[in-house]
């Protein structure tokens, strides 16, 4: 079973010669480093979250008298410049989680960087959308296109994605701050990757099911 | 080094275009969703698979995100249904 120090300090601070701290090993029940353990089972509850809310958004789907065709509200090729943005920045969040464990920290931070763009470029285009769709009528309770619901799970679902990413965006802030200053491991790193890949992997669910399907 | 992410990228890349393609595409509805449900899902793998690493982790961490997450996602869909549907049964009473 593999086992990890808890104690273990940053790159920048060199571990003083007589440690204050007791070291401790503790088994890691995944294998995975306990900071990363934590973020997955953040995934796995967030992921959850999400999954009600398809669910419920799938039933009223079943129960609407007219759901509008996505194609009369939204521009196909938009959404998919939308998906190409954000799957991009996914990707340039992968290298940098891979140049962070070969200690490349400026090409990490250059690849954050790349990454907060790709985001906050996705939520322009996001707000840019809200915008359309709000001055053609829409709230959460009615909508000129068919079913009152379908305004409620447009906002609902892409509100709560939107919000995903600002968060990530500021995760990824974070993050830059400190490579830049050499003060982030490379576990840092991957831990904020894996949160940014998981709004990447909500999106794709969004696309799929409230944009296509 | 970053070139498993970069291909990864292209693959995604280029089922998102399919996907858009077939949109506009006149199919049969069943075909069409069940296309859209596997590419998705193909979508979901290349993510969890490459970018997040889960190829090469761990059984344990696997199983719980790969099975963890949709039976109990799938739980959730069950229990909510005798709520969703009675609503059926409600707006065809009188």
């Amino acid at each position: 079973m593999a086992v990890e120090t808890l104690v273990r300090p940053l790159p920048h601070h060199p571990p003083a010669t007589s440690p204050a701290t007791t070291e401790v090993t503790l088994p890691l029940p995944l294998g995975a480093a306990w900071r990363k353990t934590m973020m997955w089972a953040f995934i796995i509850t967030d992921g959850l979250l999400f999954a009600g809310f398809l669910a419920s958004y799938g039933y009223a789907r079943l129960m609407a008298v007219r759901w509008p065709p996505q194609q009369e509200v939204f521009s196909v090729a938009y959404l998919a410049a939308m998906t190409f943005v954000l799957i991009t920045s996914s990707a340039t969040m992968a290298c940098a989680v891979e140049a962070a464990r070969a200690g490349r920290w400026n090409a990490v931070t250059r690849l954050v960087g790349l990454t907060i763009a790709g985001g906050a470029t996705f939520l322009g285009m996001q707000a840019y959308e809200w915008w359309h769709v709000i001055g053609e009528g829409a709230t959460l309770t009615r909508n000129s296109w068919g079913d009152a619901s379908f305004g409620s799970y447009f906002f609902l679902l892409t509100g709560f994605h939107g919000t995903h990413v600002l968060t990530g965006l500021i995760v990824l802030a974070v993050t830059a701050g400190h490579t830049a200053h050499r003060a982030s491991s490379a576990e840092g790193v991957e831990v904020a990757g894996l949160y940014w890949h998981f709004v990447d992997l909500v999106w794709v669910f969004i696309f799929t099911l409230f944009y296509l399907v | 080094m970053y070139r498993t992410y970069w291909i990864a990228w292209g693959g995604l890349l280029a089922l998102t275009v399919t996907m858009v393609v077939l949109d506009q595409t006149p199919l049969p509805r069943s075909t069409f969703i069940a296309l859209m449900l596997g590419a998705m899902l193909v979508k979901a793998g290349v993510i969890l698979g490459y970018f997040m690493h889960l190829r090469f982790e761990r059984w344990a961490l696997v199983a719980a995100v790969v099975l963890g997450l949709p039976i109990n996602a799938a739980i959730l869909y069950v229990l909510i249904a005798p709520d969703a549907l009675r609503i059926f049964d409600m707006m065809a009473a009188p």
